[in-house]
């Protein structure tokens, strides 16, 4: 097994810091000196207008996608820092569900799940066997483990995805857009998962979410970006109660506010020729 | 005059920018593969793929060329009154060009544009960036493997081609057009060198296993995650395999001849 159930970690320190991150990419600002802290073993959400860089933020977490200035620590290591072996280590130590599950499309759910397992360790096929079998009955599939991935529900693949995540109890979850496409039944499940991954095992929970009714559901606390800043910070029914312009706006749905509805654009005139129809 | 210059030397350009960053690949490829070593169930998987899935298009095809080359040659040999050379030109033409260059061909049309696609769809859907995450370099699970099938497969595939085509050139020849037996295959088997014709044509194949291999998992790992984009790489494996494998078998033939 590789390091992740030997946790050298410091209690005291975040699980994930984000310092003054600023990161411009084709030309748009996409962090403007973002500041940002998870706690170790919350399940914290981050939120904010689609195009803000949530995403982007989950990329810079797993070093993916480095910024032009400030540093991202994960686990008290600085992401941007660390040469390929040593973020490879870290990476063992943090599972990503991925926006479309991701699977191994020539492998079936059984093969798919054990792939790190195989990948990293020379464990027995016994073994192997029987880690993924209980991986895959927590995710209630394990009936499933023949199945393609191309026989799977939308649902189905983000619960084999969310099984394979969880293959080497990682220290930390990072879940994007975990709740998209799924039906309430569905949508249940996997906010129990999430539960019980943090309540019994620990694991330090990131959501990157629209879904605010299900974000109240299960998370500790919500971090709303917005304009490349983190513009609020609290629990879920302190951000509910709209206090500033920005969770007012966000959690309102209105179209008016700090937000724009509108992407930037040239005056209306420009586009559809008025000055030259009244000339 | 400037725009007339830039629509010139833009697409050369482009070309070889493209040609460069295939170099860059190449290396990195090299690197990873030890690594790729430790995944031997993928390359397995791979061969099986690459090799013996193509095996019956190339021995199709390999049985047809060498019928249409006995007709061919018959012909051309019956004016000379040398028809007895039969066999020796067959064998000649397909160990040293035909067996190499046309199982190629076929290996870019068949296993090459499967390679592409599957590996594009692979960085579209995300399963390339999932491997990053679960701490599996790609190079090394996905494209290491994929190479050195197409490496082994290669001079495996030519062989069964140059048997098939040989196969066809004597049941054309003998059976069909009355060449003696004998005559047949005694005079190839005098003519024939194992090393110069054999041998070389079998480095042939594996450089353009090689090549071919190169160029469909390149064009797939930086296929745009797009349709089109994997449809355009898919389109690029064959015509660049095509060109390349031509322009490198007469540099190859200038080498070993």
């Amino acid at each position: 097994m590789p390091e992740s159930t030997t946790n050298r970690s410091d209690p005291a320190v975040p699980m994930v810091q984000v310092r003054s991150l600023t990161t411009v990419l084709g030309g748009k600002v996409i962090f403007d000196s973002l500041d940002l802290e998870i706690a170790r073993g919350s399940i914290s959400a981050i939120m904010g207008p689609s195009g803000t860089g949530k995403t982007t933020l989950l990329k810079h977490i797993t070093g993916q996608l480095h910024g032009d200035s400030g540093t991202v620590l994960v686990d008290g290591q600085d992401v941007a820092r660390l040469g390929r072996e040593d973020l490879f280590r870290l990476r063992e130590r943090v599972g990503y569900l991925f926006q479309n599950s991701a699977l191994l499309s020539d492998y079936d759910v059984f093969e798919n799940v054990a792939f790190p397992l195989r990948a990293h360790t020379k464990l027995p096929e016994d073994l192997i066997r029987n880690i993924v079998l209980m991986k895959l009955q927590a995710v209630g599939l394990r009936g499933a483990s023949r199945l393609m991935p191309s026989e799977l529900s939308g649902g189905m693949a983000r619960r084999v995805a969310l099984a394979r995540a969880i293959v080497f109890d990682p220290m930390l979850i990072l879940y994007d857009e975990p709740f998209v496409g799924l039906d309430p039944i569905a949508l249940n499940q996997v906010l129990k998962l999430i539960r019980t991954l943090n309540r019994e095992l620990g694991i330090t929970s990131v959501l990157v979410a629209h879904e605010f009714a299900a974000i109240r559901e299960v998370a500790d606390v919500v971090h709303l970006i917005a304009g490349g800043k983190r513009v609020a910070s609290g629990t879920p029914s302190e951000l509910a109660r709209g206090d500033s312009p920005w969770t007012a706006q966000f959690f309102g749905g209105a179209l008016e506010g700090p937000v724009p509805f509108q992407y930037p654009a040239p005056p209306l005139a420009d586009d559809f020729g008025f000055e030259e129809q009244r000339a | 005059m400037r725009q007339l210059a830039a629509r010139l030397f833009d697409p050369l350009l482009d070309g070889l920018a493209d040609v460069g960053r295939t170099g860059w690949f190449f290396l990195g490829m090299l690197i990873a593969l030890p690594r790729g070593l430790t995944y031997p169930r993928e390359l397995f998987r791979q061969i099986w793929f690459v090799g013996a899935k193509s095996l019956i298009i190339i021995m199709i095809s390999g049985l047809f060329v060498g019928m249409v080359l006995s007709l061919q040659l018959y012909y051309t040999l019956s004016i000379f009154g040398g028809t007895s050379a039969l066999g020796t030109v067959i064998a000649l033409s397909l160990y040293r060009e035909l067996g190499p260059v046309v199982t190629a061909l076929l290996f870019a049309g068949r296993a090459g544009t499967a390679i592409t696609a599957e590996v594009g769809l692979m960085r579209a859907t995300d399963q390339l960036s999932a491997m990053e995450m679960m701490a599996v370099d790609p190079m090394a699970f996905v494209a290491s493997p994929r190479f050195l099938a197409g490496l082994i497969a290669m001079p495996l595939l030519v062989a069964v081609f140059n048997l098939m085509g040989l196969f066809g050139g004597h049941l054309v020849g003998v059976s069909w057009l009355g060449i003696d037996n004998g005559t047949f295959w005694s005079n190839m088997t005098s003519n024939v060198s194992v090393w110069k014709d054999v041998v070389n044509g079998e480095w042939k194949a594996l450089a353009f296993g090689a090549l071919v291999s190169l160029i469909a998992v390149y064009q797939g790992y930086s296929a745009p995650p797009t349709s089109e984009g994997v449809a355009n790489a898919t389109t690029r494996t064959v015509v660049s395999s095509s060109i390349a494998i031509l322009a490198l078998d007469f540099v190859l033939t200038a080498f070993l001849m």
